[in-house]
């Protein structure tokens, strides 16, 4: 691999990292007003407000980079990049199509989720360092609710590791048959539910819960640190969908994948996108109890029988 | 010297110095932090070596799950903001440490430098499938073994818990 | 699941803890709040079909159009009654100040003074008149009550529907006679009556039949 290929490679992932949040970030905007009777944003930008996150950038970009004063400096204004740097990594291995990826690792699925795992830290840093209770409360509210999603997540994702016979996210997908949407369909519901826990995002928002404890680990930061949390956010569901994709649905595979097997990756994880904007707008948010028993009595017990389930299967048909 | 080893120089540097700054440090999460930069660092001691799934491994497990697991009860317990005197521990304690950490760095670079020597050793076995076989064919015994030794430590740990519950008050399901 | 089971131990517990906690202030505050029975499973629904019941219902919002006003774009079509400002018809004002005297919030400002007319007959008497030098009103203080417009007995202050004279200063929100004028345009014809309504009361008492005593001037006035 040249120096120009490493160059040309890692500015394509920056350039996806930067535009597909923001195109997640505007379908949420229509999205959640349509389906809420409203229109969104429509005068940014001309046409339907389609520039609206571009001005709000330029908004956050002019804000006053505040730190609370009692606050732990280094690591309050470290978290976000952590946040961020965790998903543009995740994002440098998911293949768009066959052969066509930021780097291919061998391990990829582990990649991944370890890179999603340092992730975590992000929500954490900030909200020990905001030295505000309910920047606190929330980074409790995360690790504990990350801790427990990580496992039946890993969980999942292993089960489509051992069906395909690897851990290349490229080996997965061309292992990949119809038949998997049914037999690692509880796999699939666990992964998903789990991966919209991972985000944060309704219905389990409790670590920003908004109407309960302000904006938790967010709630002293302004201007670009708090508009890197909300790309990292958004970042967050595009790896996601991604990955949900090239796990569970296939990715580039489909009619005509030799040609259009991008566009089989992009619409399957569009359509998982929006199932999360989805989500997000239909449901209420849970309570914190309810959170922990659905990870421990629902989804670990439902991913261990998925990799049961698979693990027999392999081993009859093989 | 090629780049791999300027890279596993590099890396091993930061390692080492993160987890003296974790051990040094008057700050109790920063110390946690720190690990997470000394853990961190391992894995690309691991990457470097060509271990790519133990890396990646330890990032997930380490980085991921320990550490978080660990800021999680420095914050369920105490943290302040800014250096805490009260988790200092006292001039023996330190003076015992260093030399008990003095003694582990001498017996394994002794251990190390007499198995090994100067001679360079050929790096194979780092692929996800040989581990596989490795773990779950030569040492699947001692690899069964751990895990019965974790799910003891689980229900023991489970059974604590419960015994210390208040007798009248049930546990909530 | 978790609902599930919430669900079913709220309804166990129910009734013995609405018998034991009679004494309970809040308790039976919360039961008089709550319907008497607990709803049954099948009525709620469980759980799975509510939570595709909700990405339906979100669905199905979202495929219908919205009925957004896109108001700087598009005007809003008001109702002839809407309260927007007040418009000041100032040939019918006598400044007979019952608008001013009656404004809960005395925000009608009115000057005036007489002016004497010439008899318009040899001999005659002079006439005096009131001129109206002010009418100002003070939309900061106004609270949009419309007692000004009810009191006024010669029918010189209208509702308007107009609705975009909005300020920076709040200094700037006393409108002068001129601008209350200006704002008679936009006062639209009253609304037509609903059928079966009484006739309006002009229509009643032109209609009625002229009453022959009143025809002449009663003998006793001058």
């Amino acid at each position: 691999m040249s120096l120009l290929e490493v160059v040309v490679r890692s500015v394509v992932v920056l350039a996806a990292f930067l535009v597909l949040p923001l195109l997640v970030g505007q379908t949420e905007h229509k999205v959640m007003a349509h389906m809420q009777g409203r229109l969104g944003p429509m005068y940014a930008g001309g046409f339907h407000g389609w520039a609206q996150l571009v001005a709000d950038g330029v908004k956050f970009a002019q804000k006053e980079d505040v730190t609370p004063r009692e606050a732990d400096r280094w690591v309050f204004r470290l978290a976000p990049a952590v946040s961020l740097v965790a998903y543009l990594v995740a994002l440098s291995v998911l293949p768009l199509t066959s052969g066509v990826v930021g780097a291919d690792v061998g391990a990829g699925v582990l990649f991944v989720l370890a890179a999603m795992a340092v992730g975590i830290l992000g929500p954490l840093m900030a909200g020990w360092a905001s030295a505000n209770k309910y920047s606190l409360l929330g980074g409790m509210r995360a690790a504990a609710q990350l801790l427990s999603y990580e496992l039946p997540m890993v969980l999942a994702a292993a089960s489509v590791a051992l069906a395909a016979g690897t851990l290349s996210l490229s080996g997965i997908v061309e292992q990949w048959h119809p038949l998997w949407l049914v037999w690692q369909l509880p796999g699939a519901v666990v992964f998903l539910v789990a991966a919209v826990a991972e985000l944060q995002r309704v219905p389990f928002d409790m670590p920003m819960a908004d109407s309960e404890i302000v904006f938790g680990p967010l709630t002293e930061y302004t201007g670009l640190r708090f508009a890197f949390f909300l790309l990292a956010e958004y970042a967050g569901i595009v790896v996601m969908s991604l990955l949900f994709t090239v796990l569970f649905l296939g990715g580039w595979q489909g009619p005509f994948a030799a040609a259009l097997g991008w566009l089989w990756t992009l619409v399957k994880a569009s359509a998982v996108a929006f199932v999360v904007i989805w989500f997000r707008v239909a449901w209420p948010r849970l309570r914190e109890d309810q959170l922990q028993r659905l990870a421990w009595l629902v989804l670990v017990p439902l991913g261990l029988a998925q990799l049961a389930i698979t693990g027999v299967w392999v081993v009859l048909t093989t | 010297m090629t780049t791999l080893d300027v890279l596993f120089t590099a890396v091993g540097v930061i390692a080492a110095a993160s987890a003296v700054l974790s051990v040094t440090t008057r700050h109790v999460v920063h110390a946690a932090l720190w690990l997470v930069v000394t853990l961190g660092t391992l894995a690309g001691c691991y990457l470097v070596l060509g271990a790519e799934l133990i890396a990646l491994v330890q990032v997930l497990i380490y980085v991921g799950a320990v550490v978080v697991l660990v800021l999680f009860a420095l914050m369920l317990t105490r943290a302040p903001v800014g250096p805490s005197a009260e988790h200092d521990t006292g001039p023996v304690q330190r003076v015992a440490a260093a030399v008990v950490a003095a003694g582990t760095t001498a017996l394994l670079a002794g251990v190390l430098l007499a198995a090994l020597g100067g001679r360079t050793v050929q790096i194979h076995g780092g692929s996800t499938t040989e581990l596989a076989t490795q773990l779950f064919g030569r040492w699947v015994w001692p690899f069964e073994l751990l895990s019965v030794l974790l799910l003891v430590s689980l229900v023991a740990a489970l059974a604590i818990s419960r015994l210390r519950a208040d007798p009248d008050s049930e546990v909530r399901s | 699941m978790s609902d599930d089971d919430s669900v079913r131990t709220r309804a166990e517990r129910g009734p013995e803890r609405r018998g034991a906690a009679t004494d309970n202030m809040s308790d039976r505050t919360m039961d008089a709040e709550q319907p008497e029975r607990e709803p049954e499973r099948g009525e709620r629904g469980g759980l799975v079909p509510g939570i595709f019941k909700g990405l339906a219902t979100t669905a199905r919002a979202m495929v219908t159009p919205s009925h957004t006003a896109e108001y700087p774009d598009v005007l809003p079509d008001l109702p002839p009654r809407s309260r927007g400002t007040i418009a000041l018809l100032e040939e019918n004002c006598t400044s007979c100040m019952l608008c001013a005297r009656e404004c809960p919030d005395w925000c009608i400002y009115i000057d005036s003074h007489k002016e004497t007319l010439p008899a318009t007959t040899e001999g005659g008497r002079e006439r005096q008149r009131n001129v109206l030098d002010r009418f100002g009103i003070d939309f900061s203080l106004c609270m949009y009550c419309g007692i000004c417009i009810e009191v006024c007995p010669f029918d010189a202050l209208f509702w308007s529907p107009e609705f975009e004279y909005a300020e920076t200063d709040i200094r700037d929100m006393l409108h002068e006679k001129d601008r209350l004028g200006e704002w008679m345009a936009t006062v639209p014809p009253p609304p037509a009556l609903d059928p079966g309504a009484a006739d309006a009361a002009e229509v009643t008492a032109l209609s009625k039949p002229v009453r022959p005593g009143r025809a002449t001037p009663p003998a006793g006035r001058p």
